[in-house]
């Protein structure tokens, strides 16, 4: 009980709900605390077993219903970023064993939202993507690899967060609390996911702005994330299939 | 003022939207041509918030690519620096149009996360100058052209704009659907606002116009023809539609299902009030209420809604920081970013002026610049073209064997040039309709086409019918509509569809191949199932009155005879319909026994009435020419063009359309002057009336010989594959057929050469078997370039013009001066049909390139067909006006060189003064929509029409 508490706290948000969103942190450094919170769970989750305890996954759960509602109302990329991380902080405990391999491509792909809010930060003085749209005619390259992080979190195979989630929802048995669970924070990643296409990719772009695309560095760190996520997938293929 | 009225006064913003199936070319921005070309853009720009020039780094690379002149650019900007007293050295001016203003715009934001000091007294000077003094005028700016439910979207972050507007496009979409649909709307003979009661089930006695101002009156709006304005730019593409219908009275959908644009208002306020009532502010008055209260939240959440907030603020209000603060903090941040701006520009301007006055400078040709790169652009394509026509050219003498005269278009230069280049040919170009207006009833269809300009209505009416036997054609078309009815019932059957795909699926999956992989020999294929229309000819003589009276009679008495014979299951015989005839038409007495539904019937449904058959002796009064007018047309024609002399033993008369698949612009790439059709009937009539003995001898009174052995043979110009076939052949003899023939030869080599010179120009088209490739690929969104690339007109001998390549971007127009008259009537001619047209064309296109969003109708790719009136993006939005992306921009960049249209004219200063006085079109060529330029061979000058004088840019040799 004290250890899956203890997975609650760092996989679930719960230091952000308790201090980090009333002490006015900066939210780049809040993605990356609850980044770091979320890969000592991955990392504990070796040593230690992990069996989920139903009242914590409710309290998880809820605590995930109103992420999605607080996510739904940013245009911040690195709130979405630790927002995500809790939003599915159910997938962690529930799937058990499972759950690593999913945390891990989720810290991926949001590693790749991460670089972009950074990239934003740096040529449009924030990671807001409100006013920034109609990237993917005037940046095809961040629009491309923008694209790319959001399908694998909105889970659309054949990214490695779908393969992980079907093998999962394949290889369980259900129950009710499962359902309600599973398709709760499938929809939330999902819904998210797409409203930022909608919001930063599509659109006409703004005329205020001068939008700029990415330099070789940074398309050499994106490929690099791409590469990590192509190498989960066929791990997460080759789980599906073996 | 009533609210018609004050309509009335704001409905000239919205353009005219003509159906896509004769898409029709116009002016956007038509309702400002009562301004000069400049202010109207100016206003055009504060009402759309569009763009209305290129940017200057598109300018920048044509000046790169050398196609603007540095003389005249120079020339161009002292005139601002003169007429704005700006006292600034040239070389300063145009450092900064050439090397700042392209990259204005990342000078200013580059800059963002980067801390620099800032001029004090520059900030001071920017801040005192800029609307964030004056919060309340800054507000209603931001509010201008908002409807009460969008501000409340972005007061209290709603989406009332998508229900509204997915609302109105539904019922208006279903209202004004002409057979798209198979479950149409009910009760749309009511008109659009009764129609709209019964579908909303809403209780309201009185009429449109009533129901606008009681609305108008719940949200408490102050400014009537302000908020009229604004509700009509909502969807200015179906507003736009919905105003052209009102105003065409011969609109057969408006006939039967009327339309106005103070019931589509009704509409919308009706939704609008809708929302609105629900939202927490619901009329303008609790609306000024919030904002006295809320001034700097309203400001950023409108800010915000219009992207027009920065990050660092949109982080600060979704952190719920006070608002006073976060908009303290954007306007400094604005201030801060406009400094380094001007700081940044000076760095490159290194200019000895204080950085208040560069502001100011800055300021005033960043607002000239467009205007000045588009003069320049215009002056410097004006000064090489005035050069190449008035450059000494030797003219042969020989007889030519034949001479083709084209419809007007720019594509027909290149065709022109290679006729002529391949034997003893003459060309000539003439305007559209070839001045011959013509309402055209198609063998085998019912309606009638107006073949002519928008703005001329047809006074005679010409019926295609077949002069030899066409029963194989019934028949094949007999069994195709039969087919596709078959097959339309299937599909729309609730059950059949299941069982359709497994049994017949299979069937449509050839055409679907066969058009993607193998295009051509599918069309040739599919062509064989086409019926071949039979050989037909035009009913051009007048009907007698006793021949009228006979149609009228016949057409009354069948319909008479089938509906009694249907309803009373009774057979009368003829004396007997001819009394109830009478009866209804005459109101004479009925001494036949006929149930009083029936005549009811027969007089409210089917029109047997007095005013019907006055209005179809009327109709058939219009049918054919008399000798009078077939002699007028003929000699208006051969005038107009030049050719009153030395006729070739061929004339032919070559009218034009473009041939492509899954296309609905294709209208579009047809005779703009013929109402967006194909213009072959009008050559056909115009040829036929040439070929008559009678017009001839009557001719020759008027000082035109066409001699006996001469034939005019009609054409038609595929312009999508430049392919060239001849009608009416059957009227030679067969030596003549023969001689002909080598002539066909001639003409088909040319059009092999035209298409080898424009593989050139089309993307992806390497050989000429390209060309015909993408006239039928269905996937293809640019059969051909059309009238991209438009750029002016000339009017005068082709002599001039013959050994120039224009490479299709001029209309071609033959006119000969010295066979006009003082009063330049023929000139008018031109100014009042092919000038319009080729303005609005011009117009179109240039608007569609700079603004394709606005203006355009963005990409064809996610384009679907609505109502068949036109179409719109995905399942709902504005009816799309103007062109597509596709028909005017190549890989993201403009393929078509915004210009206006460059007239050139070659004939005396005189005659083209006497043309504009007497002409429609003088307002616009006044105005300076069009370039004007006067080559005149008697003073042996040239003039340019700028800023409301005619001045010399060339004398003559």
């Amino acid at each position: 009980m004290t250890l899956s508490i203890l997975m609650l706290f760092l996989a679930a948000g719960v230091p952000y709900y308790l201090i980090l969103e009333k002490a006015k942190i900066n939210s780049k450094l809040i993605f990356v605390l609850s980044s770091l919170l979320l890969m000592s769970a991955i990392i504990l989750s070796q040593y230690i077993p992990n069996e989920h305890n139903t009242v914590l996954l409710s309290i998880s759960f809820a605590s995930t219903v109103y992420t999605i509602y607080k996510a739904s109302k940013t245009t911040n990329f690195y709130k979405l970023g630790y927002y995500l991380i809790f939003i599915n902080a159910p997938f962690f405990l529930l799937f058990e064993g499972r759950g690593v391999m999913y945390s891990v491509s989720l810290l991926v792909s949001l590693l790749g939202i991460y670089l972009i809010g950074r990239f934003y930060e740096k040529n449009y003085a924030s990671a807001n993507y409100h006013y920034i749209r109609g990237i993917t005619l005037s940046t095809p390259y961040i629009g491309t690899f923008l694209t790319i992080y959001l399908i694998t979190l909105a889970l659309y195979p054949p990214f490695p967060n779908s393969l992980y989630f079907l093998g999962y929802v394949l290889q369980v048995e259900t129950s009710l609390a499962w359902y309600i669970v599973i398709i709760t924070i499938f929809f939330g990643n999902f819904v998210l996911a797409m409203k930022v296409m909608r919001e930063s990719l599509f659109g006409r772009p703004n005329a205020n702005i001068h939008y700029v695309d990415l330099n070789l560095n940074e398309k050499l760190m994106h490929l690099g994330v791409i590469v990590l996520l192509l190498i989960l997938s066929f791990n997460g293929l080759k789980e599906i299939l073996l | 003022m009533s609210i018609i009225q004050k309509l009335d006064t704001v409905k000239g913003t919205v353009p005219h939207y003509w159906p896509i199936g004769s898409f029709i070319h116009h002016n956007p921005l038509k309702g400002f041509e009562d301004l000069s070309f400049k202010d109207g853009l100016a206003k055009a720009k504060s009402i759309y918030g569009g763009k209305v020039y290129m940017d200057s780094s598109y300018f920048m690379s044509l000046f790169n690519e050398g196609k603007i002149d540095i003389e005249l650019f120079e020339k161009n900007i002292a005139k601002v620096l003169e007429d704005k007293e700006l006292d600034i050295p040239l070389e300063f001016a145009k450092k900064f149009l050439m090397e700042v203003s392209p990259k204005w715009s990342s000078l200013r934001i580059k800059f963002l996360s980067v801390q620099e000091e800032i001029n004090d007294e520059l900030y001071q000077h920017l801040q005192e100058q800029s609307i964030y003094n004056n919060e309340k005028a800054w507000l209603n700016n931001l509010l201008k052209h908002m409807t009460l439910y969008e501000i409340n979207d972005a007061l209290f972050g709603g989406d009332d704009k998508e229900t509204v507007e997915k609302n109105i496009i539904e019922y208006i979409s279903r209202f004004l659907d002409e057979d798209q649909t198979t479950l149409t709307m009910p009760n749309r003979e009511l008109g659009m606002f009764e129609a709209f009661k019964l579908f909303e089930n809403f209780n309201y006695e009185k009429d449109a116009s009533s129901f606008v101002e009681d609305a108008l009156e719940e949200l408490h709006i102050k400014d009537v023809e302000s908020y009229l304005t604004t509700h009509l730019l909502k969807l200015h593409g179906w507003a736009g539609f919905i105003k052209y219908r009102s105003e065409d009275e011969n609109y057969l959908a408006q006939r039967r299902h009327p339309s106005t644009l103070i019931e589509y208002i009704a509409v919308r306020l009706y939704y609008e009030l809708e929302v609105t009532k629900e939202s927490k502010i619901s009329n303008f008055t609790l609306l000024e209420e919030y904002i006295n209260e809320n001034l700097s939240d309203s400001i950023l959440q409108l800010l915000k809604r219009k992207n027009i907030l920065f990050g660092p603020a949109l982080d600060a209000l979704e952190a719920n920081e006070k608002t006073c603060q976060v908009l303290s903090d954007h306007i400094t941040n604005e201030l801060n970013l406009d400094a380094l701006q001007i700081q940044h520009s000076n760095d490159v301007l290194q200019s000895s002026l204080s950085l208040t006055e560069l502001a100011d400078i800055l300021h005033i040709l960043r607002e000239e610049e467009g205007y000045i790169w588009l003069k320049s652009l215009e002056d410097s394509y004006i000064r090489t073209h005035v050069n190449e026509f008035t450059n000494p050219h030797n003219e042969s003498d020989i007889q030519m064997q034949a001479s083709a005269t084209f419809c007007l278009d720019v594509r027909s230069e290149v065709i022109r040039r290679k006729i002529e280049q391949s034997g003893a040919y003459s060309t000539f170009g003439a305007g559209g309709f070839l001045g011959v207006p013509i309402a055209f009833v198609e063998f085998d269809k019912a309606h009638e086409l107006f073949l002519a300009p928008a703005t001329i209505k047809p006074q005679n009416v010409v019926f295609e019918i077949p002069k030899e036997s066409h029963e194989e054609y019934s028949s094949k078309t007999g069994m195709n509509k039969t087919t596709k009815k078959v097959l339309n019932d299937l599909k729309n059957n609730p059950y059949t569809p299941y069982i359709m795909v497994e049994a017949i699926g299979w069937i449509f999956g050839i055409n679907l191949f066969g058009r993607t992989f193998l295009p051509q020999k599918t069309n040739k294929l599919f062509s064989k199932l086409k019926p071949n229309k039979p050989k037909t000819t035009y009913t051009l003589d007048k009907l007698s009155i006793e021949e009228i009276e006979f149609y009228v009679k016949k057409l009354h008495t069948k319909i008479i005879e089938s509906v009694l014979t249907d309803y009373s299951k009774k057979i009368y015989s003829e004396s007997e319909i001819d009394i109830v005839r009478r009866h209804l038409i005459f109101n004479e007495s009925l001494s036949v026994k006929v149930e009083a539904k029936i005549l009811e019937k027969l007089s409210e449904f089917y029109h047997i009435t007095a005013s019907d058959y006055e209005y179809q002796k009327k109709k058939l009064a219009m049918v054919g020419f008399t000798l009078e007018e077939k002699v007028q047309y003929l000699h208006t024609y051969l005038n107009m063009i030049g050719q009153v002399n030395n006729f070739p033993k061929f004339v032919t008369i070559i009218g034009h359309g473009s041939v492509s698949d899954n296309n609905p612009f294709e209208s579009a790439l047809d005779c703009g002057a013929c109402g967006g059709n194909i213009s072959l009937p009008n050559t056909r009539t115009l040829c036929m009336i040439a070929n008559t003995p009678a017009v001839r001898e009557k001719i020759k009174e008027q000082g035109i010989f066409i001699p006996d052995e001469t034939r005019f043979v009609p054409g038609f110009h595929i312009t999508s594959t430049d392919e060239i076939k001849f009608y009416d052949t059957d009227i030679l003899t067969v030596e003549e057929e023969r001689a002909f023939t080598k002539i066909k030869e001639d003409f088909n080599k040319a059009s092999s050469l035209a298409r080898q010179e424009r593989t050139k120009a089309l993307p992806y088209t390497h050989s000429e078997n390209d060309i015909f490739i993408k006239s039928m690929d269905w996937s293809e969104t640019r059969p051909e370039w059309g009238l991209a690339k438009n750029m002016g007109v000339f009017a005068g001998p082709r002599s001039s013009t013959k050994h120039i390549e224009l490479n299709n971007r001029l209309f071609l127009h033959s006119y000969d001066w010295n066979l006009d008259n003082e009063n330049a009537d023929i000139l008018t001619r031109i100014f009042n049909g092919p000038l319009v047209v080729g303005e609005w064309i011009n117009l179109e296109h240039y608007f569609s390139t700079v603004d394709n969003h606005v203006y355009g109708a963005g990409s064809k790719v996610y384009h679907n067909i609505v109502s068949k009136v036109g179409v719109f993006n995905g399942n709902y939005s504005d009816l799309k006006i103007g062109l597509p992306s596709q028909s005017v921009y190549l890989e993201g960049e403009a393929y078509h060189e915004p210009v206006r249209l460059l007239t050139y004219m070659e004939a005396p200063l005189r005659l083209v003064l006497k043309a504009v006085e007497n002409s429609v079109a003088k307002p616009f060529i006044l105005n300076e929509w069009i370039r004007p330029v006067v080559i005149d061979p008697e003073a042996k000058k040239v003039y340019s029409y700028e800023n409301g004088d005619f001045v010399i840019i060339k004398e003559l040799a």
